[in-house]
């Protein structure tokens, strides 16, 4: 170690004797600061044994720029906790810089302290952009700089180095000319020169080649700063950077400026000026034109997004969506600079390789959900290639021209125009739409419909049957980028279909039922209906300015609103047979741990929508879950599932049940969203609630899930008052309606015509905690049995469908009148 | 010269078309509309609201025929377009006193 302390003494004294000639430049600090380097990494492997740690170097150590008195800055590190072992370690690093009359400015930190960054710190943060590790596992300085190099710490540490350059300039009254300048901290000195240097580095490298001081002309700044600070702390002898009148003609000498003392300091300063300009506008022009990091990689200046780092967006060509996302997230394009870089490379890709895992998957489908700019953005990665290299099938109708007397465009442009009458919807940008906005709304995947939209004419490269072609197209699509089973199915669907509802809507007579019959057969529930009418709106529109008239619109609506009360309404009397085509495709494609029996003694006599509700796999499930149940057992399952949870019961039928499943739910805060509940003849009931977890309950509780499990069984074999726990619920602050919120009447309708067996009990109301627990608990206090309730949701407003019967029949005309009294007095209370 | 008025079911249009044509009268106006007779329309209820449906999207035909054809397109046009239920539309057959060539300006006799 007596080498190294040597070496430091040494290397102390070559920089005296430079600075003092005016040659304290960047080698020579370099030189310094290598030979404390020297000496740490000889303490480092001289100190006792303790947890893997490392030795960083932070702040102009870290740049190479120690100087004669400056602070030498260091980070001890550990991977674990410091307990003595550690401390013995510290200590014998510590002690001997101490020894040496250095001034040490230490920090000693575990890893664990790194987990979420220090955002009310923001001078440790700027001093972690010029860390070095020194000696030891450099693999811990990684895994920080992993955590530093995220958008949103970069914006917190921009943000805070533009607060505290303002901040410092304030203290000189925001100008670099003064005649005693602090070589350190002025306004032009050394501080703004590494801050114009860390914003570049942090948004665009090559911004300051493009500003008024390049590179070049910043370095010679810099050495004569560096030069100038040397001499400061050599006459100084201590961290003092003041370049006083006292100091300047010395300083003029040792810097080698000839002529009389007094025109040697004008020289001096004569320079330092020079340089400080050039640094005060290199540093202005960066502040104003830096770039904003809005995701890994990609940065949004004027021009709109782009990538920072081209060589990296190159051996990454999964993360090109991204660039796309990010225009559409901060609603601008995408450079044209970019998109250039992209047109020359794109070809050099496969499909495949944009879509490597289900993570970019998963991008895809967040990326087409419809809001504004989305068209834009899909014709940007059409215009540059980028849509045709990661989807061929799009490819091949690259600026296809169909002759008819109807379509106007190109058929590629014709499916982007579909795309943007959706965004459009989704926008509520089209006056007199508002009622197709509220069906995109309700959807729970639009970014499927995107899709469909996407895919629905790319058979057109072919001259016949081209929706059959575009099936074909999209299933090999789905395949490359691993699609759910479900979601390749709806898919399938809407493009195999996409022209049937026009073909009903505008060459049939949509008065006859059987037309109404065959679209609610066709379409089976009221999401795929809802998908398949925006489709067609959106595709007809986008064919000419004039084809979708409003009167079509009309035509079309109708259709839906009379196949919607179809679905919605009638599905109760259809009920699955025993030589049900769907019951037989379900028994023949079952697994091995379900029988045949099973399966019959659960779907038969379920509504027929049942099958066309859930994939076959969930069926499965609700089979297993069936299993062995007697009276008051509940058997639930619990999970989530994209943004909602799930809850799936199955029970049998008693008074009140779907009442408590309610309130059970609404006695955590959930939100009810979606839901469906069916009873079979054997009075075997299915309940599947999704619902949001307004307050986190099962993400910040580990053991949440048995907790509402538990509830929920306790409650269903009335064990506990579901009220009595619901009432504290709704008097929460949390849950009481502000002031200015406009509540809307609530809408009951009552059905005796539309089913055969039940009366239907339409109902729309402004959502609430507890809404329906309570209005399936006054049906209850009238005697009525709930046999199938479909729940959904509109923006604020509930919208329920409840098929009742009451001792087995359809209500009379007097109790309807009653029932819907007390309900509209529990709604309007 | 007789222009004939024909307010049928939209999805019956191609059918009158054809029909037409049969009786050698190719040229005719398609419009939009929308309206109620005997029919009236009813009222709708799509989640539990009511909403008005009695102005029905129904489709007009309009086609000036020679005096000699108005009784062999008024027939061709209601076998085509007629279902038998309420809201099959009407015919009606209007005295046309001159018609003129547009391109020309002449005037025609069709």
């Amino acid at each position: 170690m007596s080498t190294s302390i040597v070496g430091v003494e040494t290397a102390r004294e070559e920089l005296s004797a430079a600075a003092a000639h005016g040659q304290g430049g960047r080698a020579a600090l370099q030189r310094f600061s290598d030979s404390i380097d020297d000496l740490l990494k000889r303490l480092f492997a001289d100190a006792p044994a303790a947890t893997s740690s490392l030795i960083v170097a932070l702040g102009g150590y870290g740049r190479r720029q120690l100087c004669l008195q400056s602070d030498v800055d260091v980070l001890l590190l550990f991977d674990g906790p410091i307990g003595p072992a550690e401390e013995g370690r510290v200590r014998a690093i510590l002690h001997p810089l101490w020894d040496l009359r250095f001034s040490v400015g230490h920090q000693i930190r575990q890893m664990d302290d790194f987990a979420e960054l220090e955002i009310d710190n923001p001078e440790f943060l700027l001093a972690l952009l010029d860390a070095r590790a020194v000696a030891g596992d450099a693999a811990l300085l990684d895994r920080i700089a992993a955590r530093v190099s995220t958008p949103a710490a970069h914006a917190r540490i921009l943000d805070a180095l533009k607060r505290l350059i303002g901040e410092r300039h304030a203290r000189f009254n925001d100008t670099f000319y003064q005649l005693e300048p602090d070589i350190k901290d002025a306004p032009g000195a050394l501080r703004d020169l590494w801050a114009a240097r860390t914003i570049a580095a942090m948004t665009d490298p090559a911004l300051l080649d493009r500003g008024p001081t390049d590179s070049p002309r910043l370095g010679d700044a810099e050495e004569f700063l560096l030069r100038l600070r040397s001499i400061l702390h050599l006459e100084h002898k201590r961290n003092n950077n003041v370049l006083s009148h006292e100091i300047q003609e010395r300083a003029a000498e040792r810097m080698g400026y000839t002529g009389a003392p007094r025109q040697q300091v004008e020289r001096l300063m004569g320079d330092y000026f020079r340089h400080a300009r050039a640094v005060s506008r290199s540093l202005r022009w960066v502040r104003q034109n830096a770039p904003v990091p809005v995701a890994a990689n990609l940065v949004q200046s004027r021009d709109g997004v782009r990538f920072v780092d081209a060589d990296r967006a190159r051996t990454h060509p999964e993360r090109w969506l991204s660039l796309f996302q990010a225009a559409l997230d901060a609603g601008t394009s995408v450079a044209d600079e970019s998109l250039t870089w992209i047109q020359q490379r794109v070809d050099r890709y496969r499909p495949e390789e944009f879509f490597p895992t289900s993570a970019e998957q998963t991008a895809l489908l967040m990326f087409l959900r419809p809001r504004a700019g989305l068209y834009e953005r899909l014709s940007e990665m059409h215009d540059c290639g980028l849509l045709g290299q990661m989807f061929p099938e799009f490819q091949a109708i690259f600026c296809r021209v169909v002759r008819d007397f109807y379509h106007k465009y190109t058929v590629d442009e014709h499916t982007l125009l579909t795309i943007r009458g959706l965004e459009r919807l989704a926008t509520r940008a089209v006056k007199g739409r508002e009622r197709f906005s509220t069906l995109l709304n309700d959807l729970a995947h639009p970014e499927l419909l995107v899709l469909s939209l996407l895919f629905h004419d790319v058979g057109k490269w072919r001259d016949e049957h081209h929706a059959d072609e575009s099936v074909r197209m999209a299933m090999e699509m789905m395949e490359r980028v691993q699609m759910p089973e479900e979601s390749r199915a709806l898919v399938e669907f809407l493009i195999r279909h996409h022209t049937k509802m026009s073909l009903l809507a505008f060459r049939r007579d949509t008065e006859d039922p059987e037309i109404v019959r065959q679209l609610a057969d066709l379409v089976g529930i009221e999401e795929r209906l809802k998908m398949l009418c925006l489709l067609t709106l959106v595709d007809i529109e986008a064919v000419s300015p004039g084809t979708l008239t409003p009167w079509r619109e009309e035509l079309l609506w109708r259709l839906y609103v009379d196949t919607y009360n179809r679905l919605t309404l009638e599905y109760a009397d259809e009920r699955i047979e025993h030589d049900e085509s769907g019951l037989q495709a379900l028994v023949a494609g079952r697994p091995d741990d379900v029988t045949d029996a099973e399966i019959a003694r659960f779907a038969e006599g379920m509504p027929r929508r049942y099958l066309r509700l859930f994939p076959y796999v969930e069926i499965y499930r609700h089979v297993r879950l069936s299993r062995d149940i007697r009276p008051d057992d509940v058997h639930a399952n619990l999970e989530r599932k994209d943004s909602l949870w799930e809850l799936t019961v199955v029970t049998l039928d008693k008074p009140f049940l779907f009442s408590n499943i309610c309130g059970a739910l609404s006695s955590f805060s959930m939100d009810i969203a979606r839901g469906h509940a069916m009873t079979n003849p054997n009075g075997l009931v299915l309940d599947v609630f999704q619902f949001t977890d307004q307050e986190r309950f099962l993400e910040l509780n580990a053991t949440g899930k048995d907790q509402l499990l538990t509830i929920l069984d306790a409650v269903i074999s009335g064990a506990t008052a579901v009220t009595e726990r619901l009432r504290a619920r709704e008097q929460s602050v949390l849950h009481r309606r502000r002031p200015g919120v406009t509540s809307t009447p609530p809408v009951i309708h009552a059905d005796n015509q539309s089913s055969r067996r039940y009366t239907i009990l339409d109902l729309v109301a402004d959502n609430a905690l507890g809404l329906l627990h309570r209005v399936s608990r006054v049906i209850s206090q009238h005697g009525c049995d709930v046999d199938l309730v479909l729940i959904s949701t509109e923006g604020q407003k509930a919208i329920d469908v409840f098929h009742i019967t009451k001792a087995g029949t359809k209500l009379s005309d007097a109790a309807i009148a009653g029932l819907t009294t007390d309900l509209h007095h529990m709604l309007e209370a | 010269m007789k222009l004939i008025k024909a307010i049928v079911r939209p999805n019956k249009v191609d059918d009158v078309k054809e029909a037409l044509g049969r009786v050698s009268l190719s040229g005719m106006t398609v419009t939009e509309v929308r309206g109620h007779g005997k029919q009236k329309g009813h009222t709708a209820i799509y989640r539990g609201k009511e909403y008005d449906v009695s102005l029905l999207p129904k489709m007009e035909i309009e086609v000036v025929v020679p005096d000699e054809l108005v009784d062999d397109a008024v027939a061709a046009i209601i076998q085509a377009a007629r279902t038998g239920e309420i809201g099959d539309g009407r015919v009606f057959v209007i005295p046309v006193e001159q018609s003129y060539r547009i391109r020309t300006g002449e005037r025609s006799d069709l």
